[in-house]
């Protein structure tokens, strides 16, 4: 279309070995990825075929319906129903008592708070999401069972009330979290726009902004209830762990056990081989199915969001929103009769039309209060929910410091345990616990920033990426006790390794490995794709711009992935709980394949199986809530300095 | 097309079509690119000019979904041919955005970064890169005294002639500017275009620009692109003042509908 061409330079020519150099990268990124989904598939594989002779002997129906697990009765019984509604009601329970709770702090938190107070509860309730499970067991089985013991006038408080409460108080601060950033990204435009048209702060909160973050608020709960139903020490330890369907079903205050408790109770005992073992697998598969579904619908449900959000769509989304019907009376009124139920098979007649009464009063009142006072009675509910939820979380942290403390002191942290641990120290139970993080660290670290490199740079989305994408997320629903107890048939048993640090190690590794993908690759993702642009436009090879433009604004963002990642594995117990933990040692581990002590272990084998020894096993939860506090605490800090650093000018 | 010595041609499409997903964006481009000129690439938004720019360094290999058919010539070789060297072509063929997009480094580090990439390493040699950079750009004046400090502290018309600085460090020979003074305000965009007027002589400019204005100023040649069609290219003044088609005439005009 334009005159004349003449004098030609020399086209570019290849540069050899910069090219090698480049393939090479990029196959080592790839190959970090491809373990990772490895991985994934090994542990299922495995899970499954061990799963396989209970379902083929016994048959698929009697597994998944039969009403009884009584595996040393003779004929003994494989059921997992039983099992599988103690997980559903305590599960159901917490997200009843969880979800009205943290919707309601999240609400505070992205749109009522003043920053102040903002900024100092956010990171709180950040620091609560790293109190290790076994930590919370100890205080429920401490407090809480015994609370409820008295107060409901029962033998024993170990049921379904006490496992919902707290698994509920577990999940609040995921549920707060996930849904305070749907809430806070909703656009400021809605609000506006709300706010323009005369709408009250609380209209526009109930009309616009839940509403748009609704998907996102979902998410949040799915997630908490995915790590409800994986949970396992806490649960275990206060609900009783009888393996009975509680009748009448709303009967809260009957023991109950869950899939979850059934494993970590039984692994270790069964006789490997057996029928009980296979069943066992069996149990897990089940488990897992459960949770894997239940986290990728929460991944799916977030992954549209996000593309959503990053469409250009606002405008017909408001719309969509606004004009979505409302679902009416229904739900509350459901509130109500279940309410009344459970109501009524803990104290009669008389409470629960009494609550019922109630409800109803209260469905009678709301329709006739004026925008203001309507507004009045929303945020004073919300402010009452908030108090709740800091009440709840500073009498745990109160209770463990206070009676923690008297126990802390040199020899304690410097000495072995002596008569079962009611005396002495626990240093070979922290040195144990760094050992092993540190382990499962150097192993998981240049996996995931390796897989994570290849998901996020070297991507083109293909089947591959996709498949690696929910390999990860496979991984990162196993409940950790699936972890446990893959760690305990393949590296303790079939590779040989015994109970060992090694097998601590790796079986650790692999849990926080997607946690390090998922971080790093996130990290990388929030790198403007204008810095590698102009990276790569001045002739800057792949890996030089990902390495010298991607890279460090993306480090703080890995290593505070890398700092959760310490956290989780220094304060998870499930675990280890067959792999590597021994409760008492006299001298340190002197290779890696020696047993170790571990902090968490510790924790859970002086509260339930050593009377007497309430002192350190105060000052132990405290320990470990310590280290793991500091971790957590160091990572906010790195946060909130890069945040600062990013805000201002360089 | 006139009186003009016929200057050669340095990069030149054949039938180039182009499409994201099952959009089609470029469609039978046919374009040749003479070298040390300002060739101003102008239409309505959406109507491909960044996305046919962006096919020059294979800028568009970073979109998902993206699919190139036909010819895209640079030096005569086919740019998209298997086993081109894409990193080699993107030296030689820089690029400045829309956006400014310095590094999170100091203003020294932005511009040494090309130099360093392809393996300067002499401190002495790289002040002198960085310091003739910067004068090309007509940036020295204003930042000599505050190299090290970070480029995210200047202006945004500082920060893009940065950007052409960092781009002029890796010495190309053609400069693809995507809407360069679009995030600017006036004074800034007055710089640039001094700036571009200087550029021509030593390097072939490609510039996308939304402004008529601009592109009759700085160009010596105007392609007219919509709806993914290069619908008139020549001269200037030509394309300008008596264009062959009438849809030319109405953009130029402003009787756009």
């Amino acid at each position: 279309m334009h005159p004349t061409s003449t004098a030609r330079l020399p086209a570019p020519a290849r540069a050899g070995r910069s090219h090698l150099e480049e393939h090479a990268i990029r196959a080592l990124w790839l190959a970090c990825a491809l373990v990772a989904v490895l991985a994934v598939g090994f542990i299922l594989a495995f899970l499954v075929v061990y799963g396989l002779p209970a379902f083929a002997e016994i048959g698929v129906l009697e597994v998944l319906l039969g009403d009884s697990w009584s595996p040393t009765a003779t004929p003994p019984a494989f059921g997992i129903l039983p099992l599988a509604v103690g997980t559903l009601l305590v599960t159901l329970g917490a997200m009843l008592f969880a979800v009205p709770l943290s919707v309601a702090t999240a609400i505070y938190l992205g749109e009522l708070a003043p920053p102040r107070v903002r900024n100092l509860v956010r990171p709180a309730i950040e620091l609560l999401a790293g109190i290790p499970s076994v930590v919370f067991g100890f205080f429920g089985l401490i407090v809480l069972v015994e609370w409820l013991r008295v107060s409901f006038a029962v033998p024993s408080g170990e049921s379904v009330l006490a496992g919902s409460l707290l698994l509920g108080v577990m999940t609040l601060p995921t549920i707060i979290s996930v849904s305070e950033d749907a809430i806070s990204s909703v656009p400021r435009e809605f609000r506006e726009g709300s706010l323009a048209l005369g709408a009250t702060r609380w209209q526009t909160i109930r009309r616009v902004v839940v509403p748009s973050a609704l998907p996102g608020v979902t998410a949040a709960i799915i997630l908490g209830m995915g790590r409800a139903i994986g949970e396992t020490m806490a649960v275990m330890m206060v609900t009783g762990n009888a393996a009975v369907i509680p009748s009448p079903i709303t009967d809260v205050l009957s023991p109950v056990r869950t899939l979850t408790g059934t494993l970590g109770i039984e692994m270790g005992e069964v006789a490997i081989g057996s029928l009980h073992y296979h069943a066992l697998f069996a149990v897990a598969t089940v488990l897992l199915v459960i949770t894997l579904a239940v986290n990728l619908g929460a991944s799916a449900i977030l992954r549209r969001l996000n593309a959503s959000a990053t469409g250009r769509g606002s405008p017909s989304r408001l719309a969509a929103v606004l004009g979505r019907p409302r679902a009416g009376m229904a739900v509350p009124v459901l509130a109500a009769v279940l309410a009344a139920a459970v109501a009524h098979s803990v104290g009669g007649l008389l409470p629960a039309l009494a609550v019922f009464a109630a409800g109803l009063l209260l469905l009678a009142a709301v329709p006739r209060l004026s925008r203001n006072q309507a507004e009045k009675a929303a945020f004073l509910l919300l402010y009452l929910a908030v108090a709740a939820v800091v009440a709840i979380l500073a009498i745990i942290l109160l209770d463990i410091v206070s009676k923690g403390l008297p126990a802390l002191s040199w020899e304690f942290l410097t000495g072995s345990p002596r008569d079962l641990g009611r005396a002495g120290g626990i240093f070979p139970a922290i040195v144990g616990t760094l050992c092993l993080v540190a382990g499962a660290i150097a192993l998981a670290l240049p996996l995931g920033v390796g897989a994570a490199i290849h998901l996020a740079e070297y991507r083109r989305e293909n089947r591959l990426t996709r498949l690696i994408r929910s390999g990860v997320d496979l991984l990162n629903g196993t409940p950790s006790i699936v972890f446990g107890l893959f760690g305990f048939t393949f590296f303790v048993l079939y590779l040989e390794f015994g109970v060992s640090m090694l097998a601590g190690q790796v079986t650790l590794g692999l849990m926080v490995l997607p946690t390090i993908i998922r971080t790093t690759e996130e990290a990388l993702r929030q790198v403007p794709q204008g810095l590698r642009e102009g990276s790569l436009a001045l002739g800057a090879t792949q890996w030089q711009t990902v390495r010298r433009v991607v890279l460090p604004p993306a480090a703080p963002g890995i290593l505070t992935g890398t700092i959760l990642s310490v956290g989780r594995a220094a304060g998870e117990t499930a675990p280890i709980l067959f792999t590597a933990a021994v409760f008492s040692q006299r001298h340190l581990p002197s290779s890696l394949l020696d047993p170790v002590m571990a902090l968490p272990y510790h924790l859970f084998v002086l509260a339930t199986n050593v009377p007497g020894a309430q002192q350190n096993t105060y000052g132990t939860a405290l320990v470990l809530i310590l280290l793991v506090g500091a971790v957590y605490a160091v990572t906010i800090a790195v946060r909130a300095r890069y945040r600062a650093a990013g805000g201002a000018p360089g | 097309m006139t009186g003009t010595p016929a200057p050669g041609t340095i990069i030149e499409t054949r039938g180039l079509d182009l499409w994201y997903g099952p959009c089609q964006a470029l469609k039978e481009i046919t374009i040749l690119i003479p070298a040390n000129r300002v060739t101003a690439l102008i239409g309505p938004s959406g109507c491909g000019k960044s996305t046919l720019l962006r096919c020059f360094n294979r800028m568009n290999d970073l979109v998902p979904d993206c699919r190139v058919a036909g010819l895209a010539l640079y030096h005569g070789a086919d740019i998209n041919a298997p086993g081109y060297d894409v990193v080699e072509l993107r030296k030689r063929v820089g690029m400045v955005f829309q956006k400014p997009n310095p590094f999170p480094k100091s203003i020294y580090e932005n511009v040494a970064y090309g130099p360093r990439i392809h393996g300067e390493r002499d401190r002495a040699t790289l002040d002198a890169v960085v310091e003739r950079s910067l004068r090309s750009a007509a940036l020295w004046d204003e930042v000599e005294d505050r190299l090290q400090e970070p480029a995210l502290g200047l202006s945004g018309g500082q920060q893009q002639r940065l950007c052409i600085a960092r781009t002029l460090a890796v010495e190309p020979d053609v400069i693809l500017m995507d809407e360069p003074c679009s995030a600017l305000d006036p004074i800034a965009t007055a710089k640039i275009e001094n700036l571009i007027d200087d550029l021509k002589k030593r390097y072939t400019v490609i510039i996308v620009t939304h402004n008529m204005q601009q592109a009759a100023r700085v160009s010596e040649f105007t392609g007219f692109m919509y709806l993914g069609e290069l619908v008139e290219y020549g001269e200037t003044l030509q394309v300008f003042e008596r264009p062959a088609e009438r849809l030319t005439e109405n953009y130029i005009t402003g009787r756009f509908g």
